[in-house]
């Protein structure tokens, strides 16, 4: 577990030590394509995911609530 | 569904006001969060069919229908503050909740099958040895049959799910602080959901890094509905075969002889009815280079209470098997044929009270040119029921100008089996946790999507006041390595009011 801690921490220096990519120099990373977040009706489909498989999570869907029987 | 809607327009209608109140007093102009009200206008239709319905012990038709429309406001409430409402319901229609109750009186059955009135079979031989009639069907002619190939008709075949998420967040005036707080409601037939959460991000390094943390937690009640034979059991005892709904009704050994020995003392009802899901959630995400991003999640999750869904049949290889139905139905009991008999339970799903999930996920997005961009996502699961899973998707939008574009996406989803799964009729009734719902089986299964999404940037198109901003249209089929296959088809169209 103490490895893990580290390697997320050491992960995280290491992102932020990058160079930081102003404002102006955004336009590619501003392109709806490149959103790390999914579509909005991208929704129903995770929730059957979580419904029809044991894993979920780390993927800012659902984690509970619901009890997905069906 | 009309309270919903009207508490959405009522909302709408006061946003309008509050923003154009808002508008008109500010003196100094500050870049709002979101500019105007938004309106998502979300929909998805989804089947699926299978042969492990868990309800029936790991066996029998999974066919399922599930249609979600929902809307989703963006409210903002000042140049701070934004209240988003989001408010839909799920329609299904499930043969394997049906099964709950898989009984069918004789004659409705030939009479939903269209064989009103057959001349050219043998007849049956009484009670509930059922083969195919001759002349016309009458309630006297035939008992209680069933089967769990075929969706009954009962009850639980259908239900909605209505449910409500309200979600407040507030930017600072730097934009490099969020922190936000979220309710949620839902309710079905014989489960209710009640959640809440707070979430707090930092942005830094010229907005190129961003932290997260999010808590929620969902406080879920099972209303438990049970097995009928199992219910008639809990209600009459061993004289249930005398009383109630299966007075009458003769049940049969695996030899196909009378019997009134099934007695599932194996069954016990749920005394505790809750359910508790705990999520603490972090998130990083970088910019690495005008081209490139990436992100981290990790959840941990806390599940506690009834874990187990009180409905789904177990059948012990050390106990003897008891039937209703036909007979001659029973040497051929797991063949999708058989469609006149049904074995009796022995006891339900049994699953440990508590629950602890470990996800990890990473996301990345890669401007590759002006035609193509390629996004990634993996995920390591673990949990303490045993279960270990790995997923993969990659997208790869297509961009045919600056308004279309064209995506499809691959995903692979691998997961070995939890601790407490056996197939049908493989657990022993000695053992202390048992399931046979295939969800939680070993498998692996594939995804295949295409989606068209479409931008207008400038929101030329209108309807009244509201502009429009983009709509996504996708498709995915699903396959799983156990036989199910699923199809989803999801629209999505946003507008923005007053947009110029």
């Amino acid at each position: 577990m103490k490895k893990k801690v580290l390697a997320l921490l050491f992960t995280v220096v290491l992102l932020s030590s990058c160079i930081a990519v102003k404002e102006y120099k955004k336009i590619y990373l501003n392109d709806p394509d490149m959103k790390l977040a999914a579509h909005q009706n991208e929704r129903f489909e995770g929730n059957f995911q979580v419904y029809r498989e044991g894993a979920s999570g780390a993927n800012g869907g659902k984690t509970g609530g619901g009890c997905g029987c069906n | 569904m009309k309270r919903i809607v009207i508490i959405v327009l009522t909302l709408f209608a006061v946003s309008q006001f509050v923003s154009a109140q808002i508008s008109d007093s500010s003196l100094v102009y500050k870049k709002r969060v979101l500019e105007s009200t938004e309106i998502d206008l979300l929909m998805s239709l989804y089947n699926q069919d299978g042969s492990h319905s868990p309800v029936n012990g790991g066996l029998g038709t999974e066919k399922l229908t599930n249609g979600t429309p929902t809307i989703v406001l963006s409210i903002p409430l000042n140049a701070n503050d934004v209240l988003t409402i989001d408010a839909g319901i799920s329609a299904y229609t499930s043969a394997s909740s049906s099964n709950i109750n898989p009984f069918w009186s004789a004659p409705s059955y030939y009479k939903n099958a269209g064989l009103t009135n057959i001349t050219s079979a043998s007849r049956g031989g009484g009670g509930n040895v059922i083969t195919a009639p001759t002349g016309p069907i009458t309630p006297t002619t035939y008992n209680t049959i069933g089967t769990p190939w075929l969706a009954s008709t009962g009850a639980s075949k259908s239900d909605i799910l209505k449910a409500v998420h309200a979600d407040y967040s507030h930017s600072t005036d730097s934009r490099n602080f969020i922190w936000g707080s979220n309710l949620s409601y839902s309710k079905e037939f014989d489960y209710t959901s009640y959640g809440f959460g707070g979430n707090v991000t930092r942005l830094f390094n010229d907005k190129n890094t961003e932290i997260g943390f999010k808590g929620t937690a969902f406080l879920d009640k099972w209303k438990p509905i049970y097995p009928t034979e199992l219910r008639e059991y809990k209600d009459y005892g061993v004289n249930f075969q005398s009383s109630g709904y299966f007075k009458g009704v003769k049940v049969y050994n695996q030899s196909g002889i009378a019997s009134t020995s099934y007695l599932p003392s194996g069954f016990k009802e749920w005394d505790q009815t809750g359910r508790n899901s705990y999520t603490l959630s972090f998130f990083l995400s970088q910019i690495l280079t005008p081209k490139f991003q990436a992100a981290l999640f990790f959840d941990l999750v806390i599940q506690e209470g009834m874990l187990s869904t009180p409905y789904q049949r177990m059948y012990f290889s050390d106990k003897p098997n008891y039937y209703i139905g036909a007979i001659s139905d029973i040497p051929n009991y797991t063949s999708p044929t058989n469609h006149r008999v049904y074995q009796l339970a022995d006891a339900i799903e049994v699953l440990p009270n508590s629950r602890y999930k470990l996800p990890i996920g990473a996301r990345m997005s890669y401007y590759l040119n002006e035609w193509f961009v390629l996004k990634g996502f993996y995920r390591y699961y673990i949990d303490n029921w045993g279960l270990k899973a790995h997923t993969f998707n990659v997208d790869l939008p297509v961009r045919f100008s600056q308004s279309f574009s064209l995506t499809p996406s691959y995903r692979f989803y691998l997961q070995n089996q939890i601790d407490y799964f056996a197939p049908f009729e493989t657990h022993l009734s000695t053992e202390q946790y048992y399931t046979s719902d295939y969800d939680l089986s070993k498998f692996n299964s594939q995804q295949y999507s295409l989606a068209l999404n479409y931008t207008d940037i400038f929101s030329k198109f209108r309807i009244l006041s509201l502009g429009f901003k983009n709509a996504n249209l996708k498709f995915s089929h699903y396959n799983r390595s156990d036989g199910l296959t699923a199809n989803i088809l999801s629209f999505g169209i946003k507008f923005v009011a007053n947009g110029k």
